[in-house]
């Protein structure tokens, strides 16, 4: 044993046992506690508890540990199969009832003996077991002497772990016969051995291992020994043997050792019956304590190896192998049994798949041997199967010539990997906008069918060609042929009839189809005859031409035109042909005089009907006029004209009834043979006549040019120089155009040229455009629209088609030339004259070009809405059988029987129920076509009543987004919870959608701009809808910036500065995008800071005569004393919020105010945003408090105050600006009115502050605001969408490439080069400056002062009501008018007055220059610069206004670019603000120009007009307005006072109705004084405060909202009276200026 | 009347040869339906999955019909598309599924395959990627005589659709 497995052994035992003294000292630990137990009570009790949750811990491992437990209980073996035991074990596990006959088999067998090692294990008793362990332990510890029980201790685990093994032992020695077990009694030396080590072991914890020790510990095989109960002495024997035999230095104490070992033992095994739970017990504790690896369980073995012939015998022990011999077949069926064959009976048996013999028999012997094996056999005793699916020949045709004969729609196509630009395209049939297409346009030629360069044979020619082309159609539809074929084959099916049933009558059915053969024929007669006279006319007309033709010729004795017709004879049989022909007159007449005579008699029976009622109707008027003459004669006769006329109008009515029915005419039949006659006549040829056949053919000559007159030659000549050339119009733009081919003597051009056309855009129109060039000029002659080729379509199976054109210019020629749109008569007294338009045929053809492989290059076709075919179609049968097998029941016939089909078999039942059916009766296929049979049938409900709910109306069109319904949030769930309102008002819009409301607008022309507005928008908005849904990534994924190490750096820097608590840090605000928004989530905030120079109100009319005694007055002068108590009133969207009230002209407020903000609709996207019309009004006012003091006796003295307030001024911010520019910061001019009664601009009040320089420098009243939004909202964007356009592609990437450039050096800087116009095209922008007049009468006006007219002219731009395109195209894009259009809509972006003003300006002989900029508070904007008078003045245009250059209070912030005619310049200086700048552009490093020496101004023209037209606003039109608003606004006045009477006052409101125009001569300045003091004088009895508003004029809602705003009518005072007059003064162009001067008087 | 809301959502793909996928999707309906609101096709997202093989898409279905008769129940089509490294796309698979007709949440693969092509398609796509697709993507739901196809088994899309019927009682159509 001292091999190298030996060695290995024994270092794992020297493991071992170094491990067993560390384990000894928990042992003992162990054992002295249960010691210490009997001292304590409590602690005992303590303990037992302990113990028990132990116990059950221990269970619950045992059942997860026994597994492993028993394998290494196996490794710890001898044995030699340990793997059959470990699987044994395993096995015995999982059951138990196996076990026991596992065992008992095995021991029968005597095979794997070693099987039962492992006893099976008793759960059940282990937790008994443990507790006697436990109490055993207590017992052994009380029992033995202190130093004994300290050895004891330390063994016990070892030995209890021996005692399982021994326990394993014993049950093998029970039953082992194993012969070759007996050699291996090495076991039990190895138990003594173990012991010893032990022991050894223990002596190693108290001292050194002597050198014996020390041998045995490295030399010693540690096995587990098998000692045994019942053989105990046996076994002692062989251990004493073993240990003379091997170790005889033991010493006695050794052998004590083990006896008291073997006892202790024996005690344990008597007690362990079940020996796992120890097992695992222990090792549990083992395991637990000191981790063991697993090479202390495991041992190698050698490989167990069983003769193949004990394999095969003891395979042969358990396998059962049926025999193949054929099984009887009494033995399959049950007793008594004969077999039964069903085939045989009749019935149908399929044909069983095959089994080779064998195989059944083997299968069959298997059966029989298993329990209710008989089962499986039938009634004819063979095994039980289904028909043999298996078809005998393949369903599946062979794919041979798979690539070519597959069915196109299952053709497949190698697509190249894409990029994704071309694969974001939506799956199935939706129409992608972009994709790799070729449309290929053949332009063969063209002929002309009139040219205004005819010469009259010319025309006679073309209209015989003409006429030839036609007969040759005619020809070849042979239409006349086809019909009287139709009639002759009718006529004798309808004989036929008549024959078989002649004698008899006529069944109902019968009858009924007599009539309808007698209807068709007569229709087809009918069409017969008209096609015969058209082929007759037809003929006739062509001789006629022919014949005029070759007059003319012979007239002007020279010919033009090749043109020849020959008329061929056919010669006929004349007998024949005379038969024929009467025996179709004689059909015919037959036909007549049954139809007349059906006729007649139909007609006879109504008149019968119609005498009766008209006799019966007789008989009552008759009784009833005797009724009233009776009644006349009882009346007075005094006036018998009076009776007269009753009897006349009694009459009447008689007259009125019924009248009397003609009796039908008897129909004349000689007649009707004469009227065959003449028929036949007329439309056919006569009997005999041979047949006329035309040819045309171009051989005739033409005549020299020498010989023909002067005009053909000058006519000729003229011919020669044109030419003619075809421009391709693709989407409306010129894409490609044909050489020039001059114009041949036949008016024949032929091109042949294809043009490739890559496109891009999907096709909307194909146009193409003929001109005619004469010389150097070209004019267009006529388009020709080509329709879009189908997909399918492709180059290559096209025939080329003609179109026709014409072209209605009028053309005139002195020479023989016809001339076009000329009336001509080829008459020689010049009668019926004909006007002929140039017209022509173009031969083209488009189609959809082919790829290299064979791709068809077209866009897919666009799947129909709804789905319209689907799958289904093929669950229907006769589609499955096909339509032909139904009407071929023959075939089927045929083939059931030649096929010899069998009709038990179910699945032919369906063939032969249809044979059945074919051959009882008439199937009768249905003779329409359905897409979705049976559809019908099955529907739930009607298609009507599906449109009628209005759920899902309701549901769709909110799904569609109308505007009425597109955040509509609730749709109800029942259909009856839908009221019609819902809908009223889109319907109303529906049907509005062409009427002009003039009620809104007051004004006409307004309205149908606001119309024609409203459609562009439309268009807009369709167009930009497509690119809406072009997303880019940072519209979807918000991504946090890296910050760059600059950044970084400075924030680095930061940390390093010092904390400094007072400065406050500014926090960067989260912007929120709009779309999870809901109502009262936004708020605007304004932030009032302070004002300045707000007009003081003037001591009241301090007239010398009054003596200031009275309370008012006293109060009033002690509230002299205040100069002004303004404060200032936000109002948005209906709320109205203020500030405290501050005091003095120069107030400071700084206080927030915050408003609710909710969008319409409740639609917080943003497009709905930016379409937000409201405006936040920011009023002042001045509070004045007035005291009535009153004296009351009793009580003391009371004063009541009431508080009033006056309207200083107002400032106006779209909500659209502040939500485009996130927040507005600045001060602003205030709009106060041009005259404020009662109050007047302090000037010269002392140098009290800063602000007198900057008031001298600019009049008027100034805030500063702050207003932003909370949360911040995320403006929408621009569309990115590249737009179409016709500028040079170089211009456009310049264009680019400058305004990228601006953007990367001066991010803040606008910089716009190309703008889109109406049209949605891309236009440079320098196209849109162009001189323009203004109307002449401005200029007229100041004939000696440019600058008033000037002002004038600003005036005017000013007054064009200002719309921003950000909200009339909710945030689109902004697009550009050109002058006229802007005059036309009169509306517009600040652009729009901006280039109008520039123009004008230009036009007055000035510098002017357009800024591109950013003012307060309109954002992005554009202004004027112009240069006068060595200084230069920035002109805001929308409100007339100009400001010096150094203006501080200019809204102008930054200045971006100047453009001009010419050029643009970018602003490359150091500032932005105006104040900074220098303007001098020609200067590049300064202002960097577009246009320079290396990019020439490619000349651009204008896309202005020349000039501009004025229309003169009608005056009277004008005061019509001016009396309705005022009617308007008084109404308004009276609505906003519903508890108060409004009082009017008529003598004021004249007064100051006079003075209205006045304002607007002066435009609003220097008239305060004077007028003041007008009025003064004829109200001195009044408190009057008062003011006039001016506004250009739009709408009527503007000006009631700015009235309104103004709170006027608020007064609450008693006697008050209010004055209201209104002017509109009417400029060019209906562009009108409203002022409503509005004033409260109090009486004092 | 009857109406039918299909809430769900195409979860992921997975089996696919490579991942980084994303899908077009569409619903097929016959003539009887009328969609009321939602979007009956689309196209996923590009996921590419770091850590597994299955792509998740979690792209939303909302779609809401009323019919008037149950031929031409709603089927999803769906195509599986491959983005590779140098940002083109290629087909990876078709593949179609019924809607399911009964009330309640379903989970449901959908297999998908594509077309072989010939040897030299085949090589093609190997090197330079793309791949044979249909003329005619309607093949996916009709079934037209598809055995002449020569296809090839692709991943699995998983989705997952709540499905809620109304009225469907009152015409006699048991869910």
């Amino acid at each position: 044993m001292a091999s190298s497995g030996d060695i290995r052994e024994k270092l794992r035992k020297k493991r071992q046992a170094l491990q067993e003294t560390l384990a000894k000292s928990k042992n003992e630990d162990d054992v002295q506690e249960p010691e210490g137990s009997e001292e304590d009570p409590g602690e005992t009790l303590k303990r037992t508890i302990r113990a028990q949750r132990q116990r059950k811990k221990k269970k619950l491992l045992e059942q997860t540990l026994v597994q492993e437990s028993h394998d290494n209980d196996d490794v710890e073996e001898i044995s030699t199969i340990q793997r059959d035991g470990a699987e044994e074990g395993s096995a015995e596990k999982a059951d138990h009832s196996v076990i026991s006959l596992r065992s008992q088999t095995g021991s029968q067998k005597g095979l794997s003996s070693r099987a039962q090692q492992t006893p099976s294990s008793q759960p059940q008793s282990l937790d008994d077991f443990v507790k006697r362990r436990l109490e055993e332990r207590l017992r052994a510890a009380r029992s033995k002497g202190e130093s004994l029980q300290q050895q004891e201790a330390s063994l016990e685990p070892a030995s209890r772990l021996q005692g399982l093994r021994d326990r394993d032992t014993v049950t093998r020695f029970d039953r082992e016969v194993d012969p070759d077990r007996s050699g291996r009694h090495d076991a039990s030396p190895a138990l003594s051995t173990r012991v010893k080590f032990r022991e050894a072991a223990r002596r190693v914890g108290k001292g050194l291992p002597n050198a014996e020790e020390a041998y045995n510990f490295f030399t010693f095989n540690f096995e587990p020994d098998p000692p045994d109960e019942s053989e105990r002495s046996s076994v002692k024997r062989q251990k004493q043997r073993k240990i003379a035999d091997r170790d005889e230095g033991r010493g006695d104490e050794a052998e004590e050792q083990e006896e008291a070992e073997a006892d202790e033992d024996n005690e344990e095994e008597h007690e362990n019956q079940s020996e796992e739970a120890p097992l695992v017990q222990n090792e549990e504790e083992d395991l637990f304590v000191i981790d063991q690896s697993p090479q202390d369980f495991l041992e190698v073995k050698k490989a167990v190896y069983v003769g193949y012939q004990n394999l095969i015998q003891r395979e042969n022990e358990q396998l059962f192998t049926p025999s193949f011999r054929t099984v009887p077949t009494s033995v399959k069926l049950p007793e008594n049994m004969k077999p039964r064959y069903l085939e045989d009976e009749g019935l149908y048996v399929g044909e069983r798949p095959h089994v080779s013999l064998t195989n059944e028999n083997i299968l069959e012997n298997r059966i029989l041997k298993m329990e209710e094996g008989k089962k499986w056999f039938g009634d004819d005793g063979r095994i039980m199967a289904l028909p043999d699916p298996i078809k005998e020949s393949s369903t599946r045709p062979p794919l041979f010539h798979m690539e070519e004969d597959v069915d196109p729609s299952l053709q497949t196509v190698y697509r190249k990997a894409l990029k994704s630009k071309y694969a974001n395209l939506y799956i199935a049939g939706a129409a992608d906008p972009e994709g790799d297409y070729q449309l290929d346009v053949d332009v063969s030629g063209l002929i002309f069918s009139h040219h205004p360069l005819f010469s009259r044979e010319h025309v006679l020619g073309a209209r015989l060609a003409q006429l030839y082309d036609q007969y040759l159609t005619r020809q070849h539809n042979n239409l006349t042929g086809h019909l009287t074929d139709k009639l002759n084959g009718l006529r004798s099916a309808l004989r036929n009839m008549l024959e078989i049933h002649g004698g008899q009558s006529l069944t109902q059915a019968m009858q009924q189809r007599f009539s309808e053969y007698s209807l068709e024929i007569r229709t087809t007669r009918q069409l017969r005859d008209s096609e015969q006279e058209k082929d007759r006319t037809l003929l006739k007309n062509i001789v006629k031409v022919w014949k005029e033709l070759k007059a003319l010729r012979e007239f002007q004795k020279f010919s033009n035109t090749p043109y020849k017709l020959y008329l061929r004879r056919e010669n006929v049989d004349r007998a024949s042909d005379e038969r024929e022909h009467e025996d179709e007159i004689l059909a015919e007449v037959v036909e007549f005089e049954a139809e007349s005579e059906e006729d007649y008699q139909k007609k006879l029976t109504e008149y019968n009907k119609q005498l009766e009622e008209w006799k019966l109707w007789r008989r009552k008027q008759k009784a009833k006029k005797k009724k009233k003459k009776k009644k006349k004669k009882g009346q007075t006769h005094e006036d018998t004209e009076d009776e007269e006329q009753e009897a006349s109008e009694s009459e009447g009515p008689i007259e009125e009834g019924p009248p009397k029915p003609e009796p039908p005419e008897r129909p004349d039949f000689d007649s009707i043979e004469q009227q065959v006659r003449e028929k036949a006549s007329r439309i056919r040829r006569k009997p005999g006549e041979a047949i006329l056949i035309p040819e045309l053919s171009a051989s005739g000559n033409i005549t020299a040019s020498e010989l023909c007159p002067r005009p053909e030659i000058a006519r000729r000549q003229d011919v020669a120089r044109r030419s003619l050339f075809i421009k391709i119009l693709y989407n409306d733009k010129e894409v490609s155009r044909t050489d020039s081919r001059s114009l041949n003597t036949d008016f024949r051009v032929h091109f042949g040229q294809i043009f490739n056309l890559k496109i891009v855009h999907c096709p909307q129109s194909i146009n193409l455009q003929v001109f005619e060039e004469i010389g150097s000029s070209c004019s267009l002659l006529a388009r020709v629209f080509v329709p879009v080729p189908e997909p399918s379509v492709v180059t290559g199976n096209v025939p080329v088609e003609e179109y026709e054109f014409s072209s209605n210019q009028r053309v005139m020629f002195d020479h023989e030339g016809v001339g076009s749109d000329v009336p001509l008569s080829f008459e020689a007294d010049g009668s019926n004259k004909q006007t002929l338009l140039t017209s022509g045929k173009l031969s083209c053809c488009v189609s959809w070009g082919i790829g290299e492989d064979d791709v068809p290059l077209a866009p897919p076709v666009s799947q129909q809405p709804g789905g319209i075919h689907s799958g289904l179609d093929r669950l229907d049968a006769v589609t499955y059988i096909g339509a032909s097998g139904l009407y071929d029941m023959k075939k089927i016939g045929e083939w059931a029987t030649q096929s010899r089909l069998d009709p038990n078999d179910p699945k032919n039942a369906s063939i032969m129920q249809l044979l059945k059916v074919a051959s009882s009766g008439e199937v009768t296929a249905p003779e329409y076509f359905r897409l979705e049979h049976l559809q019908e049938e099955f529907n739930f409900v009607t298609d009507e009543e599906l449109e009628r709910s209005k759920r899902f109306r309701l549901l769709r069109l909110r799904n569609r987004e109308v505007a009425e319904f597109r955040n509509y949030k609730c749709v109800p769930a029942l259909e009856r919870e839908v009221t019609d309102k819902v809908f009223q008002e889109y319907e109303k819009r529906l049907k509005e959608g062409e009427i002009i409301d003039t009620k809104e607008h007051l004004d006409s022309h307004r309205a149908l701009v606001a119309k024609y507005l409203q459609k562009i928008r439309e268009s807009v908005i369709n167009r930009f809808l497509l690119a809406k849904h072009h997303y880019v990534l940072s519209d979807l994924v918000i991504e946090e910036e890296i910050p760059s190490i600059g950044i970084l750096g400075l924030n680095l820097f930061k940390l390093a500065e010092p904390k400094r608590p007072l400065k406050p840090q500014r926090k960067e605000r989260k912007k929120v995008t709009a779309q999870n928004l809901s109502d009262g989530d936004i708020k605007l905030l304004i932030n009032i800071i302070r004002a300045f120079d707000i007009p003081i109100r003037r001591p009241q009319s301090n007239k010398p005569g009054q003596a200031p005694q009275s309370a008012i007055q006293g109060s009033d002068w002690f509230l002299n004393q205040v100069q002004v108590r303004p404060f200032v009133e936000v109002s948005f969207q209906r709320t109205v919020l203020q500030t405290t009230t501050a005091d003095g002209p120069n107030p400071c407020w700084n206080e927030e105010l915050q408003l609710p903000f909710s969008a319409p609709n409740g639609d917080y996207s943003n497009a709905s945003l930016q379409s937000v019309k409201d405006e936040v009004f920011i009023n002042m006012f001045d509070e004045v408090v007035h005291e009535t003091g009153v004296n009351d006796k009793d009580r003391g003295k009371s004063i009541h105050t009431w508080v009033e307030k006056h309207w200083l001024g107002s400032v106006k911010i779209p909500f659209s600006t502040i939500y485009s520019q996130s927040r507005i910061d600045g001060t602003f001019k205030v709009n106060t009115p041009a005259v404020l009664l009662g109050y007047s601009k302090e000037r010269s009040h002392g140098a009290n502050g800063g602000y007198d320089i900057m008031r001298s420098l600019s009049e008027g009243t100034f805030i500063t605001l702050f207003i932003t939004m909370e949360p911040q909202l995320v403006p929408g964007e621009t569309i990115r969408e590249k737009f179409d356009s016709q500028e040079d592609e170089h211009l456009l990437q310049a264009s680019e490439r400058f305004e990228r450039e601006a953007a990367q050096g001066y991010p803040d800087r606008p910089c716009i080069t190309t703008v889109i116009d109406l049209n949605g095209k891309t236009v440079f922008i320098t196209r849109f400056i162009r001189p323009l007049n203004p109307p002449q009468e401005f200029l007229d006006a100041f004939p000696n002062n440019p600058q008033e007219a000037t002002a004038l002219v600003a005036r005017f731009v000013s007054l064009i009501p200002s719309l921003p395109d950000r909200v009339s195209f909710s945030g689109a894009c902004d697009l550009w008018s050109t002058c006229d259009q802007f005059l036309t809509l009169l509306a517009g972006d600040e652009e729009e007055h901006a280039v109008l003003l520039c123009n004008y300006f230009l036009s007055m002989d000035k510098k002017a220059w357009l800024i591109i900029g950013t003012a307060i508070p309109e954002g992005p904007t554009t202004y004027v610069l112009t240069y006068e008078q060595s200084r230069y003045l920035i002109w805001n245009p929308s409100s007339g206004q100009y400001y010096g250059q150094y203006d501080t209070f200019c809204p102008l912030q930054t200045i971006g670019c100047l453009v001009n005619a010419d050029n643009v310049w970018f602003n490359v200086q150091e500032y932005t603000t105006p104040m900074r700048l220098s303007f001098d552009i020609t200067k590049a490093n300064l202002w960097k120009p577009f246009f320079s020496r290396s990019f020439s101004h490619p000349g651009l023209s204008s896309v202005q007009p020349e000039e501009l037209v004025y229309r003169r606003t009608d005056k009277a039109a004008a005061a019509e307005l001016q009396d309705r608003i005022e009617k308007i606004l008084k109404e308004k006045v009276m609505e906003w006072r519903p508890r108060h009477p409004t009082r009017w006052n008529r003598y004021c409101t004249t007064t100051l109705k006079q003075f209205l125009p006045k304002l607007e001569m002066s435009r609003g300045q220097d008239v305060t004084e004077g007028h003041r003091h007008e009025l003064q004088s004829l109200l001195g009895e009044n408190r009057i405060s008062g003011f006039p508003l001016h506004l250009p004029f739009c709408e009527i809602r503007p000006i009631i909202e700015a009235v309104y705003s103004t709170g006027v009518h608020s007064v609450q005072v008693s006697n008050v009276e209010f004055a209201l007059a209104v002017y509109v003064h009417p400029y060019p162009n209906n562009v009108l200026s409203v002022w409503v001067y509005l004033a409260s008087l109090v009486r004092t | 009347m009857a109406e039918l809301h299909i809430i769900g959502q195409i979860v992921g793909a997975s089996g696919f040869p490579q991942s980084s996928l994303f899908c077009k999707w569409g619903v097929h309906t016959g003539g009887a339906w009328r969609l009321l609101s939602g979007l009956k096709e689309g196209q996923t997202q590009v996921d590419l999955p770091q850590t597994g093989d299955m792509a998740y898409w979690s792209h939303p279905i909302d779609l809401h019909y009323a019919t008037k008769g149950l031929q031409g129940w709603p089927k999803l089509h769906l195509q599986v598309w491959h983005q590779d490294s140098f940002g083109r796309c290629q087909l990876y698979g078709y593949g179609f599924c019924h809607v399911p007709s009964s009330p309640g949440h379903h989970r449901m693969s959908c297999a998908t395959w594509r077309p072989l092509g010939s040897w030299q398609e085949q090589l093609a796509q190997m090197f330079v990627g793309g791949g044979p697709q249909l003329r005619n993507p309607d093949l996916i739901y009709s079934g037209a005589d598809r055995y002449r196809l020569h296809t090839e088994a692709m991943g699995t899309v998983e989705l997952e659709l709540g499905v809620i019927m109304r009225h469907f009682d009152k015409y006699g159509v048991e869910s």
